[in-house]
């Protein structure tokens, strides 16, 4: 099978798989909370029913009025402010759900709304994120040359672990935030956090929901919008970095076909120009190349000095993955490669068997030949294979 | 400024204005309505507490026990079907909210089990809605060749149009369903599945909860959980096809960036990596080797740029080891590295380049 589908089904079992460990998980957690609590407050219910005499349809209507009363027990919630919170919990997909539009035409708008500004959400977090790795990234190898480190070069594990501190960091400042303000014990502010910078939103704990803070306390309101901003944008940064890389995209034919033309006819100038080396340029177009995910160290040939002993160091964390990667037994035998077509090229799977491939061709001697001939192999095959397809 | 700042503010500005103007119309939609239906339910509140003669605080107790009670109303949450979907919930950020941990300990494990598990469904959606992208444009090719048109190859707007009309067509099945078996108006229940497959999961509508369908109806059951997942695909490929490559913009400007800086200022290749391509049989032998220490500061820069956008560059570092760790793969000694490839590319006439002269 091929390996893209070998490692889609894959993560489709594993996924059903953690689903149901999941469930089980919360299943023995609450259940029995849950129907001591249920007894409980029946029970209480009952005592209450008796008290005033209430009938069953008087119940009812007692029950109608009060689960509609209570979104508004927190003030306006439609002014600007409240109206402005509830577009951040739609465009950022938070939906928490404490007031929802109640006219048809508010759910209707509700729709096209969240259609065009969900994705352009997404977009300006991943953009905003990216910027922010770039500056950390800056900012932290200025800081191991001022330290005076002998490596000055920042790896993935540093920018992993200032990600993950950022993110930690960016919950408790929250959570003592909101336990503050909104009354809640730290780790219920904590939780609060949580759920919000993960979109998940369930609205058991809302924040602006008590007393009329929408419209009473302006400062705190702002905090509030900016704090979700913010903490998003700090883990969208966090998911760029570790997640993103890890998205296939789909590619297209034909912008395949172009690229491919392009290629072409930038090796045959460069090579007039430079005297007979062509270039191994990665087609990064924004037509959706599916390359654009994964570079290939074939762009440090070039850089690479004749006198250069020592490699660069190995990533320590990208061996993980790529071990998983094969430990799989993903890797494609060099049949398979022949039988590659356009479709997800940028799996890091992919790239894993062509360098399986290409340790049958590579020679012993040069170290340099490996990366080279892994570059050229994989131009060739990819190459290759894009003819190959429609 | 570079493209990739001032794309990034572009993009910024423009959200903050779509919150302004969305919470602009959402407040003229919606606000006037609130306030009627505030004093209405107000009103009524009233004739009820003097009808059965309840104080506020009366009437503030019977409140705290109808909220509290609102969630086991439903039925039963956390049997393992409950569970099973909050479960969907969580990793798939949807989040209802309909049931929600009370425990400390459910609330504890539920921020772990969405660690892990929502960057595993996130990369599961978009893995397989790239196998699905690959395998309708596959289809589509052989439709238009039986179809016998001119231009069998399928374009990003065919693509795009299926995928749309896919989205389109999910929504109204889910739509149809759901106005059928909860009993809500087909504008309702297409509102439903929208605000389901987005993710946004408001909590307003939510399916399952009636009649204690989670443990009285199983296939109901199944077939809630099939059209989530399936329909979280459905967009997913949509996503996958539109939105994703957008995504990566600015860390393909980056790459290009470092990779004009780092051409532009180490110059000519010299001949020693001339010699490593075998494409090059252009023996210029021009070793500039004052650009050397340059080229490992700029080397350094990039390969920095490149490090971390090189998901497996282990795997060159790990064959190279393999390389000097002889495994017996390597080809006959006798054969230069150049014939070899040469011989490996028989069949790519085109891409092999015998030296420019």
């Amino acid at each position: 099978m091929k390996a893209q589908n070998v490692r889609t089904l894959f993560l489709v079992l594993s996924v059903v798989f953690y689903l149901l460990l999941g469930a089980a998980v919360f299943d023995a957690l609450e259940t029995e909370s849950e129907s001591s609590r249920k007894e409980a407050l029946e029970h209480k219910l009952g005592e209450l029913k008796r008290k005033y005499g209430f009938l069953e349809e008087d119940y009812r209507e007692v029950e109608r009025v009060i689960l509609q009363s209570e979104p508004h027990r927190g003030g306006r919630q439609w002014k600007f402010s409240g109206s402005f919170y509830f577009a951040i919990t739609v465009v950022t997909t938070i939906g928490y759900g404490h007031v929802v539009p109640l006219t048809d035409a508010g759910k209707t708008f509700c729709m096209f709304y969240a259609v065009l500004g969900i994705p352009l959400t997404l977009i300006m977090f991943q953009s905003l994120g990216e910027r922010i790795n770039t500056l950390v990234r800056y900012l932290l190898r200025r800081a191991k040359r001022g330290l005076g480190l002998r490596e000055t070069e920042v790896s993935l594990g540093n920018m992993v672990l200032v990600g993950l501190l950022s993110c930690v960091g960016t919950l408790c400042v929250g959570a003592a935030a909101f336990s503050h303000f909104e009354d809640w014990t730290f780790f219920n502010a904590y939780y609060y956090c949580f759920v919000t910078l993960t979109t998940i939103g369930f609205g058991d704990l809302v924040a602006l929901k008590k007393t009329d803070a929408l419209q009473r306390r302006p400062p705190y309101v702002a905090f509030c919008f900016v704090y979700i901003l913010v903490g998003l944008t700090v883990t969208g940064a966090f998911l760029n970095l570790v997640v993103l890389r890890f998205l296939t995209v789909s590619s297209d034919a034909r912008t395949a076909e172009r690229e491919d033309e392009q290629l072409l006819t930038e090796e045959d100038e460069s090579d007039a120009a430079d005297g007979g080396r062509s270039r191994l340029t990665l087609p990064v177009e924004e037509g959706g190349s599916c390359v654009s995910l994964v570079s290939f160290p074939s762009d440090d040939l070039r850089l690479i000095g004749p006198e250069r002993s020592k490699p660069p160091k190995p990533n320590r964390l990208g061996d993980l993955i790529c071990c998983w990667c094969r430990g799989l037994g993903v890797c494609g035998s060099s049949s398979d490669l022949q039988r590659e077509h356009t479709g997800g090229h940028s799996n890091p799977v992919f790239y894993t068997s062509v360098s399986y491939r290409v340790d049958r061709v590579s020679r012993a001697a040069s170290p340099h030949a490996s990366p080279s001939a892994v570059a050229l192999c994989w131009e060739r095959n990819y190459r290759h294979s894009r003819r190959s397809s429609f | 400024m570079k493209r990739q700042n001032a794309r990034t503010l572009a993009l910024i500005v423009s959200i903050l204005t779509y919150l302004v103007v969305g919470a602009a119309v959402f407040e003229t939609l919606e606000s006037k309505q609130e306030k009627t239906h505030k004093r209405r339910l107000d009103a009524r509140k009233y004739e009820l507490m003097r009808k059965f003669n309840l104080t506020k605080a009366n009437f503030e107790e019977l409140e705290l026990v109808v909220l509290q009670l609102k969630p086991h109303k439903a039925g039963v949450q956390w049997k393992f079907a409950g569970s099973f979907y909050f479960a969907i919930t969580v990793i798939t950020t949807i989040g209802y909210g309909h049931a929600a941990p009370s425990t400390d300990s459910g609330k504890m494990f539920c921020m772990f089990y969405a660690l892990l598990g929502i960057p595993l469904t996130l990369v599961m959606f978009q893995s397989l809605g790239e196998r699905i992208n690959t395998f309708v444009r596959y289809l589509l090719h052989q439709a238009k060749k039986c179809l016998g048109m001119r231009q069998t190859e399928v374009s990003m707007a065919n693509m795009v149009t299926v995928g749309f009309f896919s989205c389109l067509s999910t929504l109204c099945v889910g739509g149809a369903a759901f106005s059928h078996c909860e009993g809500w108006s087909f504008l309702h229940a297409f509102y439903y599945c929208f605000i389901t497959l987005t993710t946004i999961g408001f909590g307003d509508y939510v399916a399952l909860q009636r009649d204690d369908a989670l443990q009285n109806d199983p296939r109901y059951v199944a077939f809630c959980f099939v059209y989530i997942l399936m329909g979280l695909t459905v967009i997913g490929a949509f996503l996958n096809l539109v939105v994703l490559r957008f995504l990566t913009m600015n860390t393909e400007d980056e790459r290009r960036d470092a990779k004009q800086k780092a051409l532009m200022t180490v110059g000519k290749p010299r001949g020693e990596v001339a010699r490593l391509l075998p494409l090059s049989t252009s023996t210029s032998s021009t070793v500039v080797a004052n650009n050397a220490t340059k080229a490992k500061d700029l080397k350094g820069a990039y390969t920095e740029v490149l490090h971390f956008q090189t998901i497996c560059s282990c795997l060159w570092y790990r064959s190279k080891e393999k390389l000097q760790g002889s495994i017996p793969t390597m080809i006959p000694q006798e054969m230069t590295f150049s014939d070899a490839y040469l011989q490996q590319n028989s069949n790519c006439p085109h891409y092999m380049d015998p030296g420019s002269t």
